[in-house]
């Protein structure tokens, strides 16, 4: 976290930007890596409506649960994810904020996972780990909204019914 | 301003579930698509007759990647990686990747979806 702190804040010195965190599992990542980072910053949230599929009650399309507090335009917007797979979400995201003309637009994840990428154009300037193909809980990452706030990522192991 | 999702003009027949799924996760996010808009030739007899050819189940244009969908567990998905293999020595400038259950399962954040097997 220190090492990513710092490129972070040599990058993006004097340029005041803003870490964009998409809610909820990016909350921990965000919240250490801001600490981490010695340069001015300011931090803001978004929500999105997560993919369900066919579920009933289910959305037909993503669409933003809360949207950003402050206008980017101009800003330099480093949007701080929990994990990076197909890039789908992230596309999204980047088009919609891109759409706000931010003075640039970079990417931190903690998690990556390239290999299963889709959308692979991503600006992603900042990984901490390249992980294999688990599911992870704990760290902010969930399974069915639990488990967020175990101190440390651990695999979880699935058996399907 | 939100961007208007895309869609593809007609919904096509799909072959199982899984690519459903797909299809229903690409719209979602926006993302065009079309369904098996391209037959790879593979291999060719003596005669100059195809024997052998794939048709990877989608092409996402803006990403100029084409995608194949497999329901499979991922190790048991050896035939098609050989197929893909096959077409990536042939075709090196095409861009092809495997779309897994597990893909549509981290993206719905649901784990006992029932896809056709």
């Amino acid at each position: 976290m220190r090492e990513l702190g710092a490129q972070v804040a040599g990058d993006y010195e004097g340029l005041d930007p803003v870490l964009v965190a998409p809610l909820k599992g990016s909350l921990f990542f965000v919240a250490d890596l801001s600490r981490a980072i010695r340069a001015v910053h300011e931090l803001d949230f978004v929500e999105l409506a997560g993919y369900g599929g066919a579920a009933p009650g289910g959305h037909e399309h993503v669409r933003l649960l809360k949207d950003l507090n402050a206008p980017i335009e101009g800003r330099h917007v480093l949007v701080v994810e929990d994990v990076v797979d197909t890039g789908l979400t992230l596309n999204y995201l980047r088009k919609l904020l891109e759409l706000r003309q931010p003075a640039s637009l970079g990417i931190a994840t903690l998690l990556d996972r390239p290999y299963r990428r889709l959308v692979d154009d991503l600006p992603v300037r900042y990984v901490g780990f390249v992980v294999p193909d688990e599911y992870f809980v704990g760290y902010g990452f969930d399974l069915d909204e639990r488990h967020r706030n175990l101190p440390e990522l651990r695999v979880a192991e699935f058996r399907r019914t | 301003m939100t961007p208007v999702p895309a869609r593809s003009a007609q919904t096509p027949r799909f072959a199982n579930d899984a690519e459903r799924e797909c299809a229903r996760l690409l719209d979602f996010y926006g993302v065009p698509w079309e369904y098996e808009p391209r037959t790879f030739a593979l291999t060719e007899g003596e005669d100059g007759r195809v024997t052998e050819a794939f048709t990877p189940d989608f092409y996402l244009p803006e990403q100029d990647l084409y995608v194949e969908v497999t329901v499979m567990k991922q190790t048991l998905v050896t035939r098609k990686n050989r197929k893909l293999r096959k077409l990536r020595a042939r075709y090196p400038n095409v861009r092809i990747k495997l779309f897994y259950r597990r893909d549509i399962e981290r993206l719905a954040q649901r784990f006992r979806l029932d896809f056709a097997r």
